[in-house]
């Protein structure tokens, strides 16, 4: 009986516990919603993001600087003696996810295969470097340059001088050779074959 | 030669005097009030820029203070476009009602003591006058532009300022009370009586409804469902371009500047110091007359800052909750405070 009652009566006092935390609940909200709690926090939060310094670059005067890696405007690569390093077989052109890239090659001397006409359709490419990971010598590469902008559609049609002249403009020197070395060192430089496999030229056969 | 006495009397040069320095008045005053409103809204990019971690206009002139003027000149130069189904007649008209009917508002706003063109006895009624009138050239251009986007902001407008005209007027009944009078001069002096030395403490409540029914009076954020850009474009003057365009621009700039002065005049108490702190401060009583003005300045731009801050802070409320912001909070409580204010005059 004692227990029951002792049961009961704790339970009428939880009741009550339960109420008046129900109803002390109501009061905050409603003191919230009259003194307008949540409209004071969001002007204070403006107000105090009003005292920190904007995250604006100024864009032209003050420009990002590119990371490495930064997939650019095209370049085709010149070797040591300024030579194209482009032999023309094609594998950039067939890899290119927006079929971008023409390459026109005849027959030369010795029936060596010339590249007449290399050109890229600027407005067309979507930057993916497949083109770049395609290559096996190196020769077709994205450059830092993004501000390229111009009124007519002729300017983003790339011919073969135009790229390689790209070259001179933004790898001259040590970025070209870095670049070289840590994004577009062809994969044929660090392939190991078996034996007997038939590969290109410059590929090492594993020991 | 009884004519040209008669034209050349005495009273009538008094008269051409007194034309002749009511016209100088008006011309100063249009004059300041135009490039302050060109400078709102710098301040209002630049203040909203800032809170948004921006820097707002920065190119033009020195950190972009010249922002104003390019776009004035811009604005004037552009290609005046009217609909070829438009109601012609009223589509013209529209932006002259909005933008002459805030300007006349400005004719009885005392700037300082003594200076206000027209020192009527019944100031804060033309006020309310003149600020309904207003949404007229709002609904006639959403009915003359024959677009529906504009008809929507029209409408809008028009129940938003009748719901809201009775909220502003009721919450100023209790300032009209305190004060005794409907002269803005005199309720800026009947301020100085107090020991707050402004109604805003004495009528927190009527002060506190008349900030929100000024922001839904001047179609301003959160309450700017007229010109909701994301659901109506811009709202009545959607099919308005140019010069056309600017004025409605200064029209609501102007009733911005218009409602702060109302809110600094009525509530702020004007172009007076409070009294406890000129007793603090004794110096302050000496100041000349002019750096009255900048008192009652620093107080509407107070104001005017208020406005930009709420519209960085608070989205748009939903048309419903407007409506029912306006009838069932704002007008119970400002009936309430003027029960409340009557009953205390009645027993201090």
């Amino acid at each position: 009986m004692d227990l029951k009652t002792e049961q009961q009566s704790s339970r009428a006092t939880e009741q009550q516990d339960k109420k008046t935390t129900v109803l002390l609940f109501y009061c905050a909200t409603a003191l919230r919603t009259i003194f307008f709690v949540e409209i004071l926090k969001g002007l204070a939060l403006t107000l105090r993001s009003m005292f920190t310094p904007a995250v604006t670059r100024r864009y032209p005067k003050v420009k990002r600087p590119v990371k490495p890696g930064f997939r650019g405007l095209h370049a085709l690569a010149k070797d040591g003696n300024g030579r194209m390093k482009c032999v023309g077989c094609g594998l950039c052109g067939a890899y290119c996810p927006s079929k971008c890239i023409y390459i026109y090659t005849s027959d030369g001397e010795d029936h060596t295969k010339v590249v007449d006409r290399y050109e890229i359709e600027v407005l067309r490419c979507i930057y993916c470097g497949f083109c770049v990971e395609a290559c096996p010598f190196g020769a077709i590469t994205l450059s830092e340059h993004y501000e390229y902008s111009d009124y007519s559609r002729e300017p983003f049609y790339m011919t073969k001088e135009k790229l390689l002249s790209n070259w001179d403009k933004y790898f001259a020197g040590e970025k070209g050779r870095r670049y070289f070395r840590d994004f577009w060192r062809p994969k044929a430089e660090d392939f190991t074959g078996y034996e007997g496999q038939a590969v290109f030229r410059k590929i090492k056969n594993a020991e | 030669m009884d004519l040209l006495d008669s034209i050349f009397s005495q009273a009538s040069v008094d008269i051409l005097m007194k034309l002749g320095v009511i016209i100088i008045k008006i011309a100063i005053v249009i004059g300041i009030t135009l490039l302050h409103v060109a400078y709102a809204t710098y301040w209002e990019r630049k203040v909203i820029g800032h809170m948004q971690v921006r820097l707002g206009p920065i190119e033009v002139g020195w950190h972009g203070f010249l922002q104003p003027i390019a776009d004035g000149i811009k604005l004037f130069f552009k290609e005046d476009i009217i609909p070829a189904n438009a109601d012609k007649p009223l589509f013209y008209l529209a932006p002259v009602i909005f933008m002459v009917s805030a300007l006349t508002s400005l004719s009885v706003l005392p700037f300082f003591d003594g200076f206000v063109i027209a020192d009527i006895n019944i100031g804060l009624l033309f006020l309310f006058a003149m600020s309904s009138l207003g949404a007229y050239g709002i609904i006639l251009s959403g009915w003359a532009s024959n677009s529906k986007y504009s008809f929507l902001g029209g409408l809008r407008s028009a129940s938003q300022v009748i719901s809201y005209e009775i909220a502003m007027g009721l919450s100023l009944v209790g300032v009209m009370m305190m004060a005794g009078s409907l002269n803005l001069s005199d309720i800026v002096r009947a301020q100085q009586q107090y020991p707050a030395g402004m109604f805003a403490v004495p009528q927190f409540l009527g002060f506190f409804v008349f900030i929100v029914a000024a922001f839904a009076e001047t179609n301003r954020l959160p309450f700017d469902l007229p010109e909701a850009e994301s659901e109506l474009v811009a709202g009545y003057f959607t099919e308005y371009s140019g010069f056309r365009f600017a004025l409605f621009f200064l029209g609501e700039y102007t009733a911005m500047l218009i409602m702060s002065s109302i809110a600094a005049l009525c509530f702020l108490g004007g172009w007076t110091i409070p009294k406890f702190i000129t007793d603090w401060f004794p110096v302050l009583l000496r100041l000349p007359a002019w750096s009255w003005v900048v008192i009652f300045l620093a107080k509407v731009y107070a104001f005017m800052f208020f406005y930009y801050w709420v519209r960085a802070t608070l989205p748009r409320y939903r048309y419903d909750q407007l409506m029912a912001i306006g009838w069932k909070i704002l007008i119970p409580l400002a009936l309430f405070n003027i029960a409340l204010t009557g009953l205390v005059k009645i027993w201090i």
